[in-house]
């Protein structure tokens, strides 16, 4: 342990600059899955806090985001007849792009009744929209773009006015817009149109039985809010898992090659030390744990700093651009460490192999 | 003293291989997320690049197709068609939704297409009909055949079920495929009669698209007209606006690893050869020597990394495409100049670490022990 630990403090730049390199790979990978979680959380985040337990949608939607759902006039009055349900919450909900400075900003706009609820969950200033020309907008997204509360908006050709900014309705991909249904209607020239019914159940009553009565109704689905969720977090896990493993792999690699640089110059500057105490008896398996002792303290001690560094870049990150959620999980520290732990091992095997084939007379050939 | 560098570097191929391979998994990192957001730019316009039109025409405000919804009335093809210059109209439903293959669910486009539309048709059809009947779906072969499913098997559509009548190629992307059925299948889920959601319009020979368009805008009210690369650009602009942020983040910690691993390789083989260096100082050589000396090993070092970044990359980008993965890389040369440009930002960085070592080095050294 010593000889370890006095091999890899010989040089403390080199030690330094591995641990930068290992500290930045396991930074990567822990932002990574930070914006990851925190990108879910915020995909789901109308659901978790719109009221009702159940969605009704359109035959053949399973979604809330990414795909569209048409219910007919009259389906609304269905639904409301079904045995155990208590309010119905219709919302004509679509993402529409809107040009904004130059850029493009796509949102997903809500048209809501304000009397029965469906629309912003929190106010940051303002009020709700009342009549049809009225818009309540993201705070983080107003914010980016300078938009105040009255200040006039065209959007998809018609002009609306800012009313009210509505607190944790954004995300980098897309923020909430909110509109009177009838606005949206007009908006998306689809009269009396509905996209999803918001379901509350009468206090007593099974969900699952009216779940259960309503999926029997012709032309509709319904569903627990929670698993509209989960199919939501599908499709976009879809999209992102795999540009997301590969760039996790890379910097894995990264980190792995780091350590074992250091670890390599590290055993090769002692080869003659080591080949002395394989003279004088030691065992290779001695001489293993030398290597393996040393890439593991580059490799944990870059985990550490690598968790330093995640915490510093996701704050500075979130204080730059609100728009990014970056969830640290609780279990960070153990993901850093294993990730710390597997480049250790990884960058061990060529050293080790170095030792391996030493013979202990090359210290006196020389 | 670049015939030094050169030896110097080569002399340990060990080191070399681990930090040319260092800076080009660092390098790739960058290159592969460009590549990435270059490939999606490039699968998200497929529609509009094949549809055969040469503009169009969508409801006021509305410039974009994904993530978007335009409704126009019917009546507006009538007055498109009668704007001189235009040859051919066609006009197609859209929206987004899930297609149901099984137990499969996978994000569409889905278009409804007239009988004999002249554009916006799927482009390659490798079976089956390339307009759908009544009933039928065209889908996406990959897609199709990932799952098992062939000519005359059932596909879910917004609910209803359709017969596969066609199998398309080029219609699947990492984010979506398209999906094709008839406009009156359509109509009739959407229950939106009198409504349209796009026009193609295809322009007369000789006629210029940019009077033609100015004329349509001018003519028919409550419609965005935008000729085909207008209408592409703003696809790919959605694209590039989602991912600045997040390339600039990526460029920024692929560039702070690609410059620790130089660093620590070029300090690793400055320090291993001190006395050598000594020797050449005790022999003549000024700093600025071997500062040259340095930096050339840092700059061919960021060479070979850039060189094999690049090769990891394409093999990836040719290995992706072989397996048949939806995720498709390209690479131009906006991103290899960047790249290039970053590589040397690095090699300059790393070279000055060892200066202090270098300038402190006592040319008695060499005659020590």
């Amino acid at each position: 342990m010593l000889v370890a630990r006095r091999n890899l403090a010989k040089d403390k730049m080199r030690l330094g600059l591995s641990i930068v390199g290992v500290g930045l790979a396991i930074m990567l990978i822990l932002l990574l899955n930070g914006f990851l979680t925190g990108m879910n959380r915020q995909i789901t985040a109308y659901l978790d806090r719109s009221p009702g337990e159940i969605l009704v949608s359109q035959k053949g939607v399973s979604n809330l985001l990414g795909a569209t759902s048409i219910l007919a006039p009259g389906v609304s009055t269905e639904v409301e007849e079904t045995e155990g349900v208590d309010l119905v919450i219709p919302i004509l909900s679509q993402f529409i792009i809107l040009d904004l400075h130059d850029k493009k900003q796509p949102v997903y706009l809500v048209g809501y009744i304000p009397e029965l609820g469906g629309g912003p969950w929190q106010l940051a200033a303002g009020r709700e929209p009342q009549g049809v020309g009225e818009v309540v907008f993201d705070r983080v997204l107003a914010n980016r773009h300078k938009i105040q509360i009255g200040d006039r908006l065209n959007i998809t050709g018609a002009d609306y006015t800012v009313v009210g900014l509505s607190e944790g309705t954004t995300s980098w991909m897309t923020s909430f817009i909110f509109l009177h249904k009838k606005a949206a209607e007009e908006l998306m020239r689809s009269p009396q149109v509905t996209s999803f019914l918001l379901v509350k159940t009468h206090e007593g009553a099974e969900a699952i039985n009216v779940l259960q009565k309503l999926t029997e109704l012709d032309g509709l689905e319904a569903f627990f809010k929670s698993t509209v969720s989960e199919n939501d977090l599908r499709i976009f896990a879809e999209v992102f898992s795999t540009p997301l493993r590969l760039i996790v792999a890379i910097a894995f690699f990264v980190g792995s090659l780091v350590v074992g640089l250091v670890i390599y110059t590290a055993t090769i500057e002692r080869q003659r030390e080591y080949g002395v105490l394989k003279a004088i008896g030691a065992r290779n398996g001695v001489l293993y744990q030398i290597v393996v002792i040393q890439a593991l303290v580059a490799a944990v001690t870059g985990a550490l700093f690598g968790l330093l560094l995640v915490y510093s870049a996701s704050w500075g990150i979130m204080s730059l651009r609100p728009q990014y959620l970056i969830v640290l999980d609780p279990m960070i520290a153990m993901w850093a460490l294993v990730s710390g732990l597997g480049m250790a091992l990884a960058a061990a095997i060529y050293p080790v192999r170095v030792i391996a084939g030493l013979a202990p007379a090359e210290v006196f050939s020389k | 003293m670049m015939r030094l560098a050169y030896r110097n570097l080569f002399h340990n191929k060990v080191r070399m291989t681990i930090s040319a391979g260092g800076v080009a998994l660092a390098l790739m990192l960058i290159l592969s997320l460009d590549a990435i957001f270059n490939g999606v730019e490039e699968q998200i316009t497929a529609y509009i690049d094949n549809s055969g039109a040469d503009i169009f025409v969508t409801q006021s405000g509305v410039r974009n197709m994904h993530m978007a919804s335009s409704t126009i009335p019917v009546e507006t093809i009538d007055s498109v068609e009668a704007v001189p210059g235009v040859d051919a109209v066609t006009p197609i439903h859209y929206l987004t939704n899930m297609i149901v293959l099984g137990e499969e669910r996978q994000l569409a486009y889905i278009i409804g297409l007239p009988e004999g539309a002249a554009m916006g048709k799927p482009w390659n059809i490798v079976a089956g009909d390339n307009i759908p009947k009544k009933g039928d779906a065209i889908i996406d072969q990959k897609l199709a055949s990932n799952v098992g499913i062939d000519l005359g098997d059932k596909v879910e559509i917004m609910g209803r079920s359709f017969n596969v009548g066609g199998l398309s190629q080029g219609t699947e992307s990492l984010v979506n495929s398209v999906a094709f059925i008839s406009i009156e299948d359509f109509t009739a889920i959407r229950a939106a009669p009198g409504s349209i959601s796009f026009l193609l319009v295809k322009v007369a020979p000789g006629e210029s698209y940019d009077r033609v368009t100015r004329d349509i805008e001018a003519q028919v009210p409550g419609v965005t007209v935008q000729t085909r690369m207008e209408f592409a650009a703003n696809e790919r602009q959605v694209v590039k606006d989602m991912g600045t942020d997040i390339i600039a983040i990526m460029n920024l910690v692929g560039f702070l690893i690609g410059l620790a691993v130089m660093a620590l390789t070029v300090y690793t083989a400055i320090l291993t050869r001190k006395r050598e260096y000594g020797m050449l100082k005790a022999l003549g050589a000024t700093n600025r020597h071997l500062y040259v000396s340095v930096f050339f090993q840092a700059l061919l070092s960021v060479v070979l990394g850039f060189g094999l970044g690049l090769a990891f990359t394409l093999v990836l980008a040719e290995g992706l495409s072989r397996l048949g993965s939806t995720l498709v890389l390209v690479i131009n040369s906006a991103s290899l100049i960047k790249v290039g440009m970053l590589s040397l930002i690095i090699a300059s960085l790393s070279a000055a670490l060892p200066v202090r070592q270098i300038s402190g080095l006592d040319p008695a050294l060499v005659y020590r022990g």
